[in-house]
């Protein structure tokens, strides 16, 4: 492994550090010490003042305490003392920047509140992992439970909170799978940028995140969730204090993705270096911009829908409660106004990852480069039109039916234009098969399988005898686990030598994938079977008539884990023992290939000008 | 890498990478206003939720609510678990005071504008002391307005319901959203005292100087926008508000 911190000839190290107390010893650690001890503080205060025999009481001790954990928890690892330091005029030394950017700090960096954008690249591939493995576990509890009819090792209480978190831990993790590791990464390299736009919110979106996350799976010890990932109102009046939690945890997330979607849009349209016109960006620049924005617009009702929440469990006002005016409509129209703008959210940067990965992998330029950027930008906004359409079946303003219904149908171009420019980029290139190519290569077809499904659920009458049933959750999982889940590991597979200076190792890679593609296929083709049969979805036991394809389904699922944790073995294992890659393993043209591996601290010594696009493959070849 | 060449500045860690003011400041610019784009969104589903629900009037429930009279629920705690209350009737609300909640914009746009004439002697006139005095008003102007919004939270109206064997005083449709935004309200109006601090306490120790004017108007920005939601906010709930 090349490793590389280079300061310029002539250059003097960094002055030494000014101090900074307390400050400097500030970690992950002390911030869950932080978190539990402001919690226990928040807890004791509200038993103590508030009143028990009002209805709220339990959700008013349980939001208290989640506040003073949050609170806690950013005081512990040093979120606050940014803010602190400015409201005093108390501003970072040169030398205190180079500290909290972790410079000379080893591994012990990636524990902290580190303002690189690399080291918060690494804590977002550390923090996906654990969510995805979360999630996954309890993706394989449900899949236990189901794998014969009547009710085995969960009753429909716990299963249902199963579903909910699983669900939700799930979104959030996909939401981040590829953006949260190589927007930060690689972003501002390829750029031609020593730092995100700001480097301090970048590892402030990571931490509240990473506190959100703590609360979200507390969701299970108090109570759980039994009300389903949307969280529909007023059924979540029968949900415990787990939904406190919850509703805290997606607060806190939505100001966590604004945080970092405001840091990528300002990175890449005030810090590319000289030369870097809009249209020499790399691709995967433009779809995380655009899903950054889209972000920007969907997760603000996602934070206005779960406030809502909480204030009607705590302070007993009526939004969603029929009784004092207020509706469930409302929630559900708030909460899908997020919810699929949310889907393009985490699908564009995978997408965009892997029109870099097709172009590298075949050595051509990225196909008709203009109309993919214009795919990417139209199914964002497409995406904000659409939102009705998971409430066909409610009874919600059913004259605008027919108006979401073609909304939704047009998705179906820009999707199209995205298969256009992969398949074209791919098309009559020397393609090189490696591990990256093959996730790629599974995207494709899984993908093919959720777009046409999402077509029959897009129509009405279709819709009609679909929704609720097995046949919607076997569609979005081939577009969460088929497609996203895929496009991140091949974003994984790609950018992993850069991170490491070593390859993923093919062999391990390569069972993993073909485990993971054919346990796809077989759970999620056996859950259409079970839609089509009718079977509902959110039931921990189920008919007879449904018993063959549950049981081919947790057979699949069984095969997916397994694939999972072959790759988790490639990746621990390839991380100190794989091949060495070098700089630059795939002879790519964007700049992040163009620094030594790992990046130093910075970037670059030498600030790059650049002439023309990443993509100029065979050019030199077709010139001669 | 035949699309990349060399650049000339060649920089060390411990130097920095120093960027002209201007660049900076249109970053943070920037920034500022996309902040302010989200801000717009909740803003925007806000005010839906208030016309939604008014529009609505489900149940004919906006402002009116089947509970039992009085101001608190203390009245009745001698009775065991609510089960000797008499029979629940429907309470209707007014609306709440429309010259107070105009105080209270008011108060809020004054401090704007105070802040806009502190970071113009800054900017123009390179006054810092001038500009540390005008932005320590402005701070205190934005805690007055804070307070008055407590108030008014204080005075959303609510009407005693019992449940079973609880008890609480719960919000009709029109103060639950009247709730939101004056809790809306009254947490921009704390970080603009927390951003009104900081300036005043930078420019006291000189940290702000008439160099850094920009980031004056970095606050600038969200102040002017924080009171230009609370002249929308106010001309929305004091007009269309009751049922007819």
């Amino acid at each position: 492994m090349t490793t590389t911190l280079t300061s310029p000839a002539g250059a003097s190290l960094a002055p030494a550090s000014t101090g900074g107390g307390l400050a400097r010893k500030q970690n992950f650690l002390t911030g869950i010490i932080g978190g539990f001890v402001f919690g226990f503080i928040a807890w004791a205060l509200s038993h103590h003042f508030f009143d028990n025999t009002s209805r709220s009481y339990s959700d008013l001790v349980t939001t208290f305490t989640s506040i003073g954990w949050m609170f806690g928890f950013w005081l512990g690892i040093g979120a606050l003392n940014g803010p602190f330091a400015w409201l005093i005029g108390s501003d970072q030394t040169r030398a205190d920047q180079l500290y909290y950017a972790g410079e000379n700090q080893g591994k012990v960096r990636y524990w902290k509140y580190c303002t690189d954008h690399k080291v918060v690249g690494v804590q977002y591939i550390i923090m996906t992992m654990v969510l995805l493995g979360a999630g996954g576990l309890m993706a394989m509890g449900i899949r236990t439970e189901l794998v014969a009819p009547g009710t085995h090792f969960v009753n429909q209480q716990v299963y249902n909170g199963l579903i909910a978190v699983h669900g939700m831990l799930m979104i959030l993790a996909l939401i981040v799978a590829v953006a949260g590791p190589w927007a930060n990464f690689v972003l501002p390299i390829m750029c031609g940028a020593r730092d995100m736009a700001f480097p301090r919110l970048n590892a402030l979106s990571l931490w509240t995140l990473v506190s959100a996350a703590f609360l979200l799976l507390s969701t299970l010890a108090v109570g759980s969730l039994p009300v389903g990932w949307v969280v529909l109102a007023p059924i979540t009046n029968q949900a415990g204090p787990g939904m406190d939690f919850f509703a805290m945890a997606i607060v806190v997330f939505s100001v966590s993705t604004t945080v970092a979607g405001v840091n990528t849009i300002c990175t890449v349209m005030t810090m590319r270096t000289k030369g870097m016109t809009l249209s020499r960006l790399p691709i995967f620049v433009w779809g995380s911009m655009i899903a950054a924005a889209l972000g920007l617009y969907a997760f603000p009702y996602f934070f206005l829908v779960e406030t809502l929440q909480l204030l009607d469990r705590t302070e007993s006002t009526s939004f969603f409660s029929a009784a004092g005016g207020g509706e469930g409509w409302l929630q559900a129209n708030l909460f899908w106004l997020m919810g699929h703008p949310e889907v393009y959210v985490i699908l564009i940067p995978a997408v965009a990852a892997l029109f870099e990965i097709a172009s590298v992998m075949s050595r051509k330029p990225v196909f008709s480069y203009r109309t993919a950027i214009g795919g990417m930008a139209g199914l964002a906004g497409l995406s904000i039109l659409v939102w009705a359409h998971h409430m066909f079946t409610t009874g919600w303003a059913p004259t605008l039916g027919g108006p979401f219904m073609v909304t939704t149908e047009l998705i179906s171009i820009p999707t199209g234009v995205f298969f256009l420019v992969l398949v074209g980029t791919l098309w009559r290139g020397h393609i090189w098969m490696k591990l990256p190519t093959y996730w790629m290569f599974g995207f494709i077809a899984n993908f093919i399988i959720a777009g046409i499904t999402g077509i029959y659920l897009s129509d009405i009458p279709i819709d009609n005898e679909f929704h609720g049933t097995m046949f919607v959750t076997a569609h979005f999982h081939y577009v969460f686990v088929g497609s996203v889940l895929f496009g991140a590991i091949a974003a994984l597979a790609f950018w992993y030598p850069k991170v490491t200076g070593r390859y993923l190792d093919e062999k391990l890679g390569r069972i993993s994938f073909w485990l993971t593609f054919a346990g796809v296929q077989i759970t999620f083709m056996a859950m259409f079977v079970s839609g089509l049969k009718g079977m509902p979805r959110r039931y921990a036991s189920y008919s007879m008539l449904f018993e063959h394809s549950n049981f081919v389904t947790t057979v699949g699922a069984y095969t997916i884990m397994a694939g999972m944790l072959v790759l988790l073995g490639a990746l621990i294992t390839s991380w100190n023992k794989g091949e060495a890659s070098g700089p630059n393993p795939w002879h790519a043209n964007s700049l992040e290939w163009m620094v030594p591996t790992p990046p130093p601290l910075e970037n670059f010594d030498v600030l790059p000008v650049i002439t023309s696009d990443p993509y100029n493959y065979g050019e030199e070849k077709v010139n001669s | 890498m035949s699309h990349v060449d060399t650049h000339s500045e060649v920089h060390g860690h411990d130097e920095g990478h120093h960027e002209p003011p201007e660049v900076v400041d249109g970053r943070q610019r920037m920034a500022i206003w996309i902040f302010i784009f989200g801000d717009v969104i909740v803003l925007s589903a806000m005010l839906f939720t208030y016309l939604y629900l008014r529009g609505l009037n489900v149940g004919g429930h906006w402002m009116s609510m089947w509970g039992f009279q009085g101001k608190s629920y203390a009245q009745y705690e001698n009775l065991a678990n609510g089960s000797g209350l008499p029979a629940a009737t429907l309470i209707h609300i007014k609306p709440m005071s429309a010259s107070f909640s105009w105080l209270v914009t008011g108060v809020t746009a004054l401090s704007a504008l105070v802040v806009i004439f502190a970071e113009r002697a800054l900017r123009v006139a390179k006054n810092v002391r001038g500009f540390a005095s005008l932005s320590a008003i402005a701070t205190i102007i934005a805690v007055v307005s804070c307070v008055l919004s407590v108030v008014q939270l204080h005075h959303i109206p609510q009407i005693f319901t019992a449940n079973n064997d609880s008890q609480v005083m719960a919000y009709t449709a029109y103060s639950s959203v009247m709730m939101i935004f004056i809790g809306s309200s009254l947490v921009h109006l704390a970080i603009l005292v927390f951003l009104g601090l900081g300036l005043t306490i930078r420019a006291s120790r000189g940290v702000l100087n008439v160099e850094k004017w920009y980031q004056a108007r970095l606050v600038r920005l969200f102040w002017v926008w924080v009171a230009v939601t609370a002249v929308i906010v106010s001309a929305l709930t004091t007009t269309i508000n009751t049922i007819h």
